[in-house]
């Protein structure tokens, strides 16, 4: 995981704030920044952020507006609001209209950013590894079904040769199984950290 | 003012004149001459009054004979001659005397057979005031005949009687005084009344006035006295009478109507008062139209009234009319007399002096007895009057009194209240002083409001330019670290070939390698923006805060000269996005306008106020910022020589607007059309206020569903040289 590059987009109706934030963040992560928000919403259905940051005051539309907007489609980016001053409504409906992620004041401090940007794509990634291992558990499952309905049909036969057979598929499957359960454990240990 | 005359003492000298009058008349009549039996009176008809004396003396067939002292011929318009015969014998002075002088013509006729000797001529109608007791000399020759020709309008009462010359006179004389007697009598009790009338201003006694010098002028009429008052005006002569009689009538009824008060007791007798007038108006206008014997016929018919009265006396008595039983006894002592000479007239009764006197004696009694009632009428009225004076004074004594115990319990009253006013009064005062003090709060709280809403924008709007100065800055140190990297590289490398060092090449390669890992060219492009935009930001930032110094003291009373178009760039900078990012903003400001002596912090708290406001009503009405459109605007008022007066600020929004009502009341303190808790109302009563302090007129034009204008007329020497600047300079 650790050798993906994080795809970052920032919007801002600053042009500076996002040469700002470009120059800042371009040696570790892959920045886009843009300035108008349908062309971030294109941008979005382009590539797959990790995380999205957006300025809250801008002329059209507010931060929270546009992450309400684009929420549906991209239900897993993690979503960072950038403001250079907060009133209370905002901070509200930011937290629960946008789902916002994390709340950054402007002026911004670099690490603090960083820091940001990097558990937000922590954040994304375990939300997307959550639902992989989900299908992959199901699929597993649907497997163990089949196997085990296989089995029961050769049992039908009762011939101790039949028997024998089945029992040795049993054994392998407990192995499997177990071999399955020792890798889950490790990822629960690893989410566990 | 005391009404009525003391009767008491006067009416014993009354009657004794009466009695006087009474004793004179009757010795009068005594002397008026004997009616001779002898003689004979022969009477021949002419209907057409055109008959000749000698025609006369031949018509001896139509001759009828005449009995009695006084024969009648009623009224007619026939002629009548008659003969007298049987004076034969009698004394040389003798006279032929024929007592009517109401007759309008007595034409004598002496004649010898069917010649005409001598005549003479007589009677109302020729007026001879010497003529009152018309007598004739009887003639020479005893054969001869005496005719007489009457002719009259008036009943042809002919009492024809023979008596000396000597007996004439005196008779004549004697009438005199009875006459005179009686006009004094009259004349007395008219002008008596006359005074009384104009003393009391009575209606009836006018009307009284009226029927005593009419029904005096008809007793003189009866003795032939008139003529000495209408001379040889012979019409008068003729129609006396009957206008007299038509004229007392009158009196009579509207004194009857005065004095019975008609109207009052017996209403319905009003109408038969009116008819009977009317008869009496009839008589008079026929009199006029020159028929006379209608007209004394109709004031015959009149007489009627005289029974009539009596009856109205009686039923006005028995409904309760105090003056009607005076009325009633005065009539009937009229009506007495009138009767007993109509008796006397038609020969029912005997012609006495004493029976002669009878009509003027009962008129006399009669005006007296009115003339009493009505000052016991006013006497009455008198009384009722005093009562009623003694009631009122009564009552307002009571009254008086109850005033005054009002007086006193209102004066308590008053003093009561007075303390509860006083009371009240003073907890007005507090509640006024409390309310005083929690206005003063709100105002300081809304002060507060809108520093913290400009705090807040303000913040956002440094906090942009301070965020990528900040992170430029940064980043450009980075940059700067990996160029200087690249640069000790280059420089080992070039100092290791310079001094043939065996790795020179090797240090070249790798710094090379170094430039194009770490991309120079990009880094220095980077590092000329990054520089750039600190300088942009480190502008912007300038840039706000010289706006914000536009605004002095927030509170500062301090006049200073200000650009209006600097105020209103400066209050658009500091709303910052509270304005520019939620509506389409045109700001057309007049450039070269001379500065305004003003307080500017408050002039852009004012502008600030009302441009948001105007965003705000945008934002209520369009859902798409490009349609909510606010235009501010700065322009020079100038007057008809071209010269500055003024400055025009207006800012204009199409919002939501307002209806009337809303716009009325825009600047009162407390109005707000916001929801609770968003706005204390205050924002715009305070900008009244401040714009009042600047003598600047405001004008607000707005209409629902299509928006406001605000327009700001600032007059150029409103603020400057005046008092106004000296006293704050002086605070």
């Amino acid at each position: 995981m650790a050798d993906e590059i994080i795809r970052v987009l920032y919007l801002d109706d600053e042009e500076a704030n996002l040469f700002s934030f470009k120059a800042a963040f371009r040696r570790e992560f892959e920045v886009h920044t843009c300035i108008e928000p349908h062309q971030a919403v294109r941008l979005m259905d382009e590539h797959e952020f990790h995380v999205v940051l957006s300025d809250q005051r801008m002329p059209r539309i507010s931060g929270v507006e546009f992450f309400e907007l684009v929420m549906p489609d991209h239900p897993d980016v993690s979503r960072v609001l950038v403001t250079g001053y907060a009133d209370t409504d905002a901070v509200v409906d930011a937290i629960n209209k946008g789902q916002v992620y994390r709340f950054v004041s402007k002026p911004w401090n670099e690490e603090e950013l960083r820091t940001v940007i990097r558990s937000g794509y922590y954040l994304n990634r375990s939300r997307v590894q959550n639902a992989e291992q989900g299908a992959e558990v199901l699929a597993m499952l649907e497997k163990l079904a089949g196997q085990v309905e296989a089995l029961d049909g050769q049992l039908a036969a009762g011939t101790p040769e039949a028997i024998s057979r089945v029992q040795q598929e049993l054994r392998n499957l407990r192995e499997g199984v177990l071999q399955e359960r020792e890798r889950y454990a490790q990822w629960m240990d690893r989410l566990g950290k | 003012m005391r009404f009525g005359p003391p009767y008491g003492r006067v009416k014993v000298p009354l009657w004794a004149f009466l009695l006087m009058a009474v004793a004179a008349l009757s010795g009068c009549g005594s002397g008026s001459g004997t009616a001779v039996d002898a003689l004979v009176l022969e009477v021949v008809e002419d209907p057409s009054g055109t008959l000749r004396p000698e025609q006369v003396h031949l018509k001896q067939g139509g001759v009828e004979r005449l009995e009695g002292a006084r024969p009648n011929l009623g009224s007619t318009d026939a002629a009548y001659w008659v003969r007298v015969s049987g004076w034969q014998g009698a004394p040389r002075n003798a006279r032929v005397v024929l007592d009517n002088p109401t007759l309008d013509s007595i034409d004598v006729f002496t004649l010898n057979g069917a010649r005409v000797l001598g005549s003479v001529r007589s009677g109302a109608a020729y007026g001879n005031p010497e003529d009152l007791i018309p007598s004739f000399a009887l003639p020479l020759n005893e054969a001869h005949e005496l005719w007489f020709r009457v002719r009259s309008t008036k009943p042809l009462l002919l009492p024809f009687s023979l008596t000396q010359v000597d007996r004439v006179e005196a008779t004549r004389r004697r009438r005199d005084l009875a006459v005179a007697l009686y006009t004094g009598m009259v004349l007395a009790i008219l002008i008596y009344n006359t005074f009384l009338a104009f003393t009391t201003g009575q209606r009836a006694y006018f009307s009284y006035l009226f029927v005593v010098l009419t029904v005096g002028l008809v007793q003189w009429c009866f003795n032939g006295y008139d003529r000495l008052i209408w001379g040889d005006f012979s019409w008068m002569a003729v129609n006396g009478l009957a206008v007299m009689g038509a004229l007392s009538g009158l009196a009579a009824l509207v004194f009857a109507r005065h004095f019975l008060e008609v109207r009052r007791y017996t209403p319905r007798w009003n109408l038969m008062i009116t008819l009977l007038l009317w008869v009496y108006a009839a008589a008079l206008i026929s009199a006029f139209l020159g028929m006379p014997s209608v007209a004394y016929n109709l004031v015959n018919l009149g007489a009627l009234s005289a029974p009539a009265m009596l009856i109205l006396s009686i039923v006005s008595w028995r409904k309760g009319n105090p003056s009607a039983p005076w009325y009633f006894v005065a009539w009937s002592i009229f009506l007495v007399a009138v009767t007993m000479q109509a008796l006397r007239d038609f020969g029912v009764m005997s012609s006495t002096p004493m029976a002669a006197a009878l009509l003027p004696i009962g008129t006399v009694l009669e005006m007296l007895l009115l003339s009493f009632a009505l000052g016991n009428r006013i006497n009455v009225l008198k009384r009722s009057s005093d009562e009623a004076n003694a009631k009122a004074l009564a009552a307002s004594l009571e009254n008086e009194r109850i005033v005054k115990e009002q007086n006193a319990e209102l004066e308590t009253r008053v003093r009561e209240r007075t303390e509860d006013l006083a009371k009240a009064n003073s907890g007005l005062s507090n509640a006024l002083h409390d309310l005083q003090g929690a206005q003063d709060q709100l105002i300081q709280t809304e002060k507060l409001a809108s520093l913290g809403q400009m705090t807040a924008g303000i913040a956002h709007e440094l906090n942009n330019p301070i965020n990528y100065v900040q992170s430029n800055a940064t980043s450009l140190r980075r940059d700067l670290e990996e160029l200087i990297q690249v640069i000790e590289a280059h420089v080992a490398a070039l100092s290791g070939l310079a001094s043939d060092a065996p790795d020179g090449m090797e240090l070249l390669a790798k710094a090379q390698d170094m430039a194009r890992t770490l991309d120079l060219s990009f880094l220095i492009e980077e590092s000329r923006q990054l520089i750039q935009g600190i300088l942009d930001g480190a502008d912007r930032t300038a840039h706000i805060v010289g706006g914000l110094r536009v605004f002095g003291r927030m509170d500062g009373d301090n006049l200073v000269a200000a650009s209006l178009g600097e105020l209103l760039e400066a209050s658009i900078t500091v709303l910052g996005d509270r304005a520019r990012s939620k509506a389409k903003l045109n700001v057309d400001l007049e450039e070269g306008l001379p500065p305004l002596w003003c307080q500017s912090g408050k002039l852009s708290q004012v502008f600030m106020n009302i441009i948001v406001n105007a965003v705000q009503a945008t934002e209520s009405r369009w859902q798409d910022v490009e349609e909510r459109k606010v235009e501010v605007g700065l322009s020079g008022v100038k007057d008809g020589a071209g010269k500055l007066q003024a400055l025009k600020v207006f800012i204009r929004d199409n919002g939501t607007g307002m209806d009337e009502v809303t716009r009325q009341r825009i600047f009162d303190p407390f109005y707000t059309t916001k929801d609770v808790g968003k706005g204390t109302g205050l924002g715009l009563s305070i900008v009244k206020g401040i714009l009042d302090d600047h003598g600047a007129q405001v004008r607000v034009e707005s209409a629902v569903g299509e928006g406001t204008e605000f327009q700001l007329l600032f007059a150029i020497d409103a603020m400057k040289g005046g008092g106004t600047q000296d006293r704050n300079e002086a605070a």
